[in-house]
């Protein structure tokens, strides 16, 4: 077979496979990308051959980072090609490029935002070519899969190693982040907040304590949350770097997002975040530091951040028979307790619902929520009654128990359509906080009930 | 009694996978019953007087930081431990602590590295992990419960001559994947690859350091009042039956 008609052919089975599994209801997110790879193993590169390609990966906040980033450019009217289902490991990166590649293998649109996995960095970019790699944060994350967070460090450092023309983009406050900068040629945007944030308490866990270059204790000018903060190292001089893209205020926050001011260069700018919580005011430091660093006009990602929605589980808002429900999704400690001191800071009673499964794309290992601070929520006298569901449900119990769950109403409940029976029983608005495939199986079926869109409708 | 004293060894550094539930589980267990426990972080640089503790407990971490750790080991540390060992404290020590009880981990490329020889036995890399849910019974003279915990190690751990192990393999993997030994009890060193928060799950397991802690030092091994352990043991039996099943965490 010629070039070009392996070329055809497998975006042709790619274009059929995920049709057919979207006729069956299903995502089908990774066979049509595995079947095109099969027929063409350099499917990927011929259909994203030329387009301009920003990249981002990272623990947390990769999916909502890179909404931002899409939201911004779509709005602005450059067409735009996303992996929106959050399939970000190379099958399903395929799968979107190819899918969305003419007949011939062409690439339709100019631009794309690729939130990637951070072990498939190094197999995706070197076949897309980004023109920038966005880094967000380095925390522990799914245990067994990885291993360790420096495991994880390194296999990001791979992909960049690939990439040298790519400009990164590097959140400043994450000691392990900026090692990737280390003895490489790429040009390098930091970004960061310069600002404490919270209680400037030292986390009781750290996931990076030690220095990446010399194992000296770090010191800390300031905190925002978990590792991340005014990092220097007393012995070898390792420190934070100066900020390219920085919030050095927060002026208000609130359920409904967080105004912030943020410097680009040494301009300074007002901008509002249309999703609360101080993660999201990293993500959107990090979206404006990638936006701009493309090229593009700083403008378009202010209002793309303004009036950016919640994606796909993430702070995503329901209203079931008239009660309020918002998801978040919760993976590790770190984003776990930035959820919790969310929902424990609202002020008003609420109910609690905890969702944990420990399947493959969860990781079997759920020893990270003791590592959590379920106590805030339990300290939180609005937090009125909670329920826990999923295969681990009874491990999450005990672990409220100990954060001091007392006598509150707590019951462990089987299943969805339980749960939503449940929710639309209540009173008092829901903050439901699933892990990975607990939350891809509610927001299914909460999905259905409320006429919302599956991801492939975005 | 006054307080149970606690060590918490190196917490800073050996932190990995929620070893803190294990901590908390000892506390709890004590107020629970109208006791208390005071919790002292030990961590490096720290020269405190080992010899004022009834309970050590040492969790698992990462390689990057352990070269930290077995240089202040060197540096007086390992002896008040060793002797600490010897002198019959309690200690419960988990997956990178625990093999860092033995005498030495050798590493898949046959490079040496010596640990604290507190306890005989050894640990030599391997080129795949061992991970999963999994169980297994303590041998009787640590209290013969049924324990289930997470395993997640490349290292395959072998027993000196006068170790026993801590217990048996119901299902998974243990010190080695081959000899169905898991973990060691030495004098009244309890090691265990089950890593991140096993006592909080397994309170029969718990409350056998807490009676082997209060025994040692008041030379009358308690019999502990029952406590509502309802949530604890659906907790239990619940993943028990699904890792003896073979249906815990699944693959969709
Ligand atoms: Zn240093």
């Amino acid at each position: 077979m010629s070039n070009k008609l392996r070329t055809a052919a497998a975006v042709g089975i790619c274009k059929a496979a995920r049709g057919a599994l979207r006729l069956l209801h299903r995502g089908g997110t990774t066979t049509p990308g595995k079947l095109a790879m099969k027929v063409d193993s350099n499917i990927l590169e011929t259909v994203s051959a030329g387009m301009d390609i920003i990249v981002v990966t990272g623990t947390n906040g990769k999916t909502t980072t890179s909404n931002m980033i899409e939201h911004a450019l779509t709005a602005s009217g450059h067409d735009t090609l996303a992996n929106k289902s959050g399939a970000n490991l190379l099958p399903g990166v395929t799968a979107e490029f190819t899918s969305h590649a003419t007949a011939g293998g062409r690439p339709k649109q100019h631009y794309a935002v690729i939130e990637c996995d951070e072990s498939a960095l190094k197999q995706v970019v070197p076949k897309i070519h980004p023109r920038v790699i966005l880094v967000t944060n380095l925390f522990r994350d799914q245990l067994d899969r990885y291993g360790e967070v420096m495991h994880t460090r390194d296999e990001i450092r791979k992909g960049i190693e690939a990439c040298p023309d790519a400009i990164l983009c590097l959140n400043a406050d994450d000691s392990l982040v900026v090692s990737l900068a280390d003895h490489v040629p790429n040009r390098v945007v930091y970004y960061g907040i310069d600002v404490p944030v919270g209680d400037q308490k030292e986390a009781e866990i750290s996931d990076a304590r030690y220095c990446i270059r010399c194992g000296a204790e770090y010191e800390y000018t300031y905190h925002t949350y978990a590792h991340l903060g005014g990092f220097h190292c007393p012995k070898c001089g390792y420190s934070r770097p100066a900020t390219d893209v920085a919030v050095t205020a927060i002026e208000k926050t609130a359920m409904a997002g967080s105004d912030v001011q943020m410097r680009i260069g040494s301009d300074i700018c007002n901008v509002h975040v249309g999703l609360p919580a101080v993660y999201n005011i990293y993500n959107a430091a990090g979206a404006v530091a990638a936006y701009t660093a493309a090229g593009f006009d700083r403008q378009e990602i202010f209002r793309g951040l303004a009036d950016v929605h919640s994606s796909f589980g993430r702070m995503e808002t329901f209203d079931l028979d008239g009660t309020h429900v918002q998801m978040i999704l919760v993976k590790n400690p770190a984003g776990c307790n930035q959820a919790l001191a969310y929902i424990a800071g609202t002020g008003e009673d609420y109910t609690a619902v905890f969702c944990l499964n420990d399947r493959t794309a969860d990781g079997h290992d759920i020893s990270w929520i003791w590592d959590a601070d379920f106590e805030s929520v339990c300290g939180d006298p609005h937090m009125v009654s909670v329920m826990v569901t999923g295969d681990r449900a009874e491990d999450m119990l005990l672990r409220l128990k100990y954060a001091g769950l007392g006598n509150r109403p707590a019951e462990i409940v089987r299943t969805n359509s339980e749960l939503i029976d449940r929710m639309k029983q209540s009173s008092l608005p829901v903050f439901v906080l699933p892990n990975y495939t607990a939350m891809l199986s509610l927001r299914a079926d909460l999905s259905t009930i409320t006429g919302k869109g599956a991801f492939w409708q975005g | 009694m006054e307080k149970l004293k606690i060590c918490h060894l190196y917490p800073e550094v050996l932190n990995l996978y929620g070893d803190r539930g294990n901590i908390r589980c000892l506390e709890r267990r004590l107020e629970w019953r109208g006791m208390q426990a005071e919790v002292t972080r030990v961590g490096i640089g720290d020269t405190d007087d080992l010899t004022a503790y009834d309970l050590f407990f040492i969790g698992g971490g990462q390689d990057f930081e352990q070269e930290v750790l077995l240089q202040d080991l060197g540096t007086g540390k390992g002896d008040s431990i060793r002797s600490a060992v010897k002198d019959g404290k309690v200690f419960l020590c988990i997956c990178g602590g625990y093999q860092m009880m033995g005498n030495y981990y050798e590493t898949h490329d046959g490079i040496k590295c010596e640990f604290l020889g507190a306890v005989d036995f050894y640990t030599k890399g391997g080129d795949t992990r061992m991970i999963g849910n999994y169980a297994f019974e303590l041998e009787q003279s640590s209290g013969g419960s049924t324990v289930v915990g997470f395993e997640n190690h490349s290292g395959r751990t072998y027993l000196g001559s006068g170790v026993s192990s801590l217990g048996h393999v119901l299902k998974g993997y243990g010190n080695n994947g081959t000899d169905g030994t898991e973990g060691c009890r030495y004098l009244n060193v309890y090691g265990s690859y089950s890593h991140g928060p096993v006592l909080p799950k397994n309170p029969a397991f718990c409350d056998e350091l807490i009676a082997t802690a209060i025994g040692r030092r008041t030379g009358n091994r308690p019999t502990l009042a029952p406590i509502d352990d309802s949530i604890e043991l659906q907790a239990h039996d619940t993943v028990l039956q699904r890792v003896l099943a073979g249906t815990a965490g699944r693959e969709d």
